[in-house]
């Protein structure tokens, strides 16, 4: 017991720590595709130093919800983290604590207060770009629930170690239709709640223009830190629960070995890699949606998640 | 063969089956219609493609042959033959106002394709155990999903790969429950869609330079109420 | 080997078709051609009304699924009969339209394939291929309703185009059940016509019921049941009159065919509605045609909404059982393959004399055109069911099968709806026969002749073809000739095997 504690501690420092590499890697490569140099890899774990080392200016007519968010932000993505498999596929000690839809749960807390925080200050983008991301959210909706329902159908549970035994045992499973529909719905899920394109420019600097960054937009010094590290882990989390709950659980620690499951961190940062490989390639080759249009790229991913649920329902 | 490979295949089968359906999801909602075009051919290459799983499955070869000519007529000769017929500019247009807009249309076709699923029931319970499998639900769907194209979609080109996936789902259902029918006929109804594609492409050409318009879902001047005496000298 | 010559045919005449002579080349070809499928046909007519079946004894490829028995041979008879008189009119009525030499020939050479491809439906045996035939004839004759390449005409076509193959298209997946439900029943025949009837009672019933609905609701479409009929009128009326003469009198029947072969197949098994389902579409199909062309304007229209009328009244007169009501079905066919033939001629000509085809501009016909008028007039009556024409005597004993199988409401119906449409369409040609000429009529036509001691000549083939259209038309409301009776007493007894 002792044991499992100390490997979900493991767990959620190797989420903190690097989270912002994810980050870093992400735009290095998008950088190298268009043929530039881009910035060094570790660009954000030095922007995060000197947030942390400037002084924070906060508006007078904020309440305590501005104050507050940054924290909650923070640690709303670690406590997914202890739930999730990161670097193991046995349960740890938190993992019965609660399954994806109460860490989707989570995850939605911390985007509320972001939003909330966004409109309370006197910033005429914020609740512009809050009331996008509002909308983002709840045409997301639809496509978490028919996802986790069909994950469900297929693996009689809905708790993430459970789940990921079901694609690889027997390895016939892989290529069931609705783990294939499923994994194309989560990846376009994981580009709109990321706001990643075509949902939403990441290094857009326009502001009538941004749905996810305006969050932000206000805040400095150390509330700036820690939102930025917040949305870089909250993308990391979605990343560990897409690669090792739905695609596959290669690479996590099999044992209940110290060394296995440090064994297990540079592979499962390689699958992060691979991943941010299609992801960077998916990113330079589209552009941006218009707003409106987003509802169709979202009911696109809700048509997959309902074709990946009745295949499943087909199949006999 | 083994029960894992046999399960194996079922599955690749089955995510034939299932990316078929997102196929037939997707024409009714492109609006690009060189998109449509794509997308049917990414749909006959699935086609092809379950045929020659079952076929491996059911150890007839019959159905390899099923897939070759799927491979070679559909995702090839097609779009040859309509480069060939129709007029140039079908490939650029892009529906900007719909009949339905789409996200409206995606959930009707996924209500079709449920009812589909109630639909093949039925028939499938009838059959005997080793001709079941998501074909014919997915196949019907098809049938519905193109139906279904060809009442919202007024652009010629997405008008004619509607009827060509209607072809398509009856098809992916018939190598499941029909799969004995002699090869000669398969080849026919394949050569059919060929024609069908010659002859729409023609039409298509003639509307294109007599009315002026590729729009050939909103033509519709013959009805009886029209007010207005019916001119004899319409041609342009 | 005549059925295979019978097919031959007229693919040799699209062949020679194609062969730039002069004008008349073509023309000639197609009409010598026919004539000589028409002999064949005859020939093989004959031959099966004598009780045979006639088959040809090669197993090569296709060719072993020949097999021509009565139903088949009336069918073939009736393609061959209308191809001829509509080649015949054809000469004059293209002559007329000065068409360029090239544009002529295409015409020709759509025509034969069209008339070959219909051909090809009653002697194949086995669905599947029926369902390519069916195919082929709309492909074929979508470049005919387009011939004129007005807007209106491609309009026409295109829907026909489009709502045909739809219903082809649910046709395909039944036949295919149709197949599945063949081998779950354990038997090991081939799979044509007459194996089915063999192996209906050991079939799973969703199956075989499955299939009929999709094909009756899927060929229903090219046959212009209601509610699929939309195109109907449009086809049949923008399309050159020959044409229309070919789709109307004979298409959608042997289309119909296709259907009533399910039905013997339905009746061996148990729990079957056919019957009741065909019964209350054709109701349908003839109360709305009833209806809806009391309002028309246009003259084909008129006659083209009485072909839907015609197929709801067979499809009905199937329904009421195919024993007793199965005869006068096969003479309804017949009756209305000529007679609607015989009208589309005489509209044909009408549109040639007036040059318009609106009913509201046309006046007075007798006086321009005698012959035109006299066969407008003729024909209208004969299709609506007056007697003493064919028509009538048909309606007439499918009305006394229904009191026969004392299905009053419907019989009822089936009047009601016949009376109407009498008064519909002969509303409409009596003012266009014989009502005078207001001042200041809505629309002139270009061609029209202003002063109405004109007359307008009609080309003599256009003549002949009527006269040759008409005779059957007033010989078969007399009396019906021997072989003929055979025929049409093996037809139907092969409906209700």
């Amino acid at each position: 017991m002792f044991r499992h504690i100390l490997f979900n501690l493991i767990q959620v420092l190797v989420v903190m720590a690097f989270a912002p590499l994810a980050s870093g890697v992400t735009s290095r490569l998008k950088e190298m595709i268009q043929s530039k140099r881009g910035p060094s890899i570790f660009q954000p774990y030095r922007d995060l130093w000197k947030l942390f080392h400037k002084d924070e200016i906060v508006s007078e007519d904020s309440s305590w919800i501005f104050r507050f968010t940054p924290y909650i932000v923070f640690v709303t993505p670690i406590f997914v983290a202890l739930l999730i498999p990161v670097l193991t596929n046995y349960p740890l000690f938190f993992a019965f604590m609660g399954d994806m839809i109460g860490g989707g749960f989570i995850l939605a807390l911390g985007g509320f207060f972001a939003t909330l925080a966004a409109i309370d200050t006197a910033n005429p983008y914020g609740p512009v770009g809050a009331s996008r991301t509002r909308m983002v959210g709840f045409l997301a909706e639809p496509v978490f629930m028919i996802v986790f329902f069909t994950v469900s159908f297929v693996a009689g549970s809905t708790i993430p170690y459970i789940v990921q035994e079901k694609w690889v045992t027997p390895m016939a499973n892989f290529f069931m239709p609705s783990h294939v529909l499923l994994m194309l719905a989560f990846l376009m899920l994981i580009l709109a709640e990321g706001g990643r394109i075509p949902v939403d420019n990441p290094t857009g600097h326009f502001e009538l223009a941004m749905i996810d960054e305006s969050k932000s937009l206000e805040y400095s010094g150390r509330g700036f830190a820690l939102m930025k590290w917040g949305g870089q882990m909250k993308f990391f989390v979605l990343m560990c629960i897409f690669l090792n709950v739905l695609v596959t659980p290669w690479g996590l620690a099999g044992d209940q070995i110290l060394s296995a499951v440090l064994l297990a961190i540079p592979l499962v940062l390689f699958k992060i890699f691979c991943f941010l490989l299609v992801l960077v390639v998916i990113e330079s080759s589209l552009s941006k949606l218009r707003l409106f249009r987003i509802s169709e790229f979202l009911g696109a991913a809700f048509i997959t998640s309902v074709a990946a649920m009745i295949t499943q329902v087909f199949l006999p | 063969m083994s029960d894992t490979t046999n399960q194996l295949l079922d599955n690749l089968n089955a995510l034939a089956t299932g990316l078929f359906l997102l196929t037939a999801f997707g024409i009714v909602a492109m609006r690009q219609a060189r998109g449509v075009l794509n997308l049917f051919i990414l749909q006959s290459l699935l086609l092809a493609a379950s045929a020659a799983l079952l076929g491996f499955r059911h150890h007839s070869e019959h159905l390899y042959g099923v897939a070759l000519v799927n491979l070679i007529s559909k995702p090839i000769i097609v779009p040859w033959l309509l480069r060939k017929t129709a007029s140039a500019e079908i490939y650029t247009r892009r529906e900007v106002d719909q009949v339905l807009n789409i996200p409206t249309a995606l959930l009707i076709a996924l209500g079709l394709a449920i009812l589909s699923y109630f639909l093949g029931q039925p028939l499938l319970n009838a059959v005997a155990p080793e001709f079941r499998g998501p074909n014919v639900p997915i196949g019907i769907a098809g049938l519905l999903i193109g139906a279904f194209t060809l009442s919202v979609r007024r652009e010629a080109l997405p008008l004619l790969i509607g009827l060509l996936v209607m072809e398509n789902g009856a098809f992916l259902a018939g190598i499941s429950i029909s799969r004995n029918l002699p090869l000669l006929v398969e080849l026919a109804i394949a050569t059919d869609g060929l024609i069908i594609v010659f002859i729409s492409g023609v039409l298509i050409r003639a509307v294109q330079k007599h009315v002026g318009t590729t729009a050939v879902g909103e033509l519709s001047n013959l009805k009886e109420a029209t007010v207005e005496p019916v001119e004899k000298e319409g041609t342009k | 080997m005549s059925v295979i010559l019978v097919l031959l045919l007229p693919l040799i005449a699209t062949a020679l078709v194609c062969l730039p002579f002069k004008k008349s080349w073509a023309a000639g070809v197609t009409v010598v051609f026919s004539l000589a499928t028409l002999i064949l046909s005859a020939r093989v007519a004959w031959l099966v009304s004598a009780g045979n079946v006639v088959t040809t004894d090669l197993s090569v490829g296709w060719l072993k699924w020949i097999a021509v028995d009565g139903l088949s041979a009336l069918i073939l008879l009736l393609i061959a009969f209308v191809a001829t008189t509509a080649a015949i009119f054809s000469v004059g009525y293209m002559a007329h339209g000065n068409l360029k030499p090239g544009k002529l020939r295409l015409y020709y050479i759509n025509y034969n394939l069209f008339v070959f491809s219909m051909l090809a439906i009653p002697v194949l045996a086995e669905p599947t291929l029926v369902w390519i035939v069916v195919e082929l004839t709309t492909l074929c004759s979508a470049l005919l309703v387009s011939f004129e390449n007005t807007r209106e005409a491609l309009e026409a076509a295109w829907k026909y185009v489009v709502l045909s193959l739809m219903g082809a298209g649910m046709a395909l997946f039944g036949f295919l059940v149709l197949f599945a439900a063949m081998q779950a029943s354990g038997s090991n025949y081939a799979y044509t016509w007459n194996n089915l009837i063999t192996a209906a009672p050991s079939m799973p019933p969703v199956l075989l019921q499955t299939a009929f609905l999709l094909i009756l609701i899927g060929l229903g479409t090219k046959v212009g049941l209601v509610p699929m009929h939309t195109w109907l009128p449009d086809a049949h009326s923008q399309a050159p009159s020959p044409v229309c003469a070919l789709l109307s009198g004979i298409e959608t029947s042997a289309i119909l065919y296709v259907i009533l072969r399910l039905f013997p197949v339905l009746h061996a098994s148990p729990n079957s509605h056919a019957e009741t389902w065909a019964l209350v579409l054709g109701l349908i199909s003839v109360g709305t045609a009833a209806f809806l062309l009391l309002q028309v304007r246009d003259y084909k229209r008129l006659f083209a909404f009485s072909t839907v009328e015609h197929m709801g009244i067979i499809l009905a007169a199937v329904g009421l059982g195919a024993s007793i009501a199965g005869y006068s079905a096969m003479q309804q066919i017949v009756s209305h393959c000529v007679t609607k033939s015989f009208c589309f001629f005489a509209a044909g000509a009408t549109l040639m004399t007036v040059g318009t085809r609106e009913i509201a501009a046309v006046r007075g016909l007798i006086r321009k055109s005698p012959i035109v008028g006299a066969a407008l007039v003729f024909g209208g009556l004969a299709i609506t069911g007056a007697p003493p024409f064919a028509v009538f005597l048909s309606e007439f004993s499918i009305l006394k099968a229904g009191l026969t199988q004392k299905e009053y409401v419907a019989t009822a119906l089936l009047a009601i709806f016949i009376v109407i449409a009498f008064f519909g369409i002969m509303l409409h040609i009596n003012r266009m026969v014989f009502g005078a000429r207001e001042n200041g009529t809505v629309a002139e036509s270009p061609n029209d002749h202003s002063e109405p001691e004109n007359k307008f000549h009609l080309p003599f083939s256009c003549r002949l073809a009527l006269i040759l259209a008409a005779i059957p038309v007033l010989v078969l409301g007399f009396y019906i000739p021997q072989p003929l009776h055979d025929l049409l007493t093996q037809a139907a007894a092969a409906l209700t095997k």
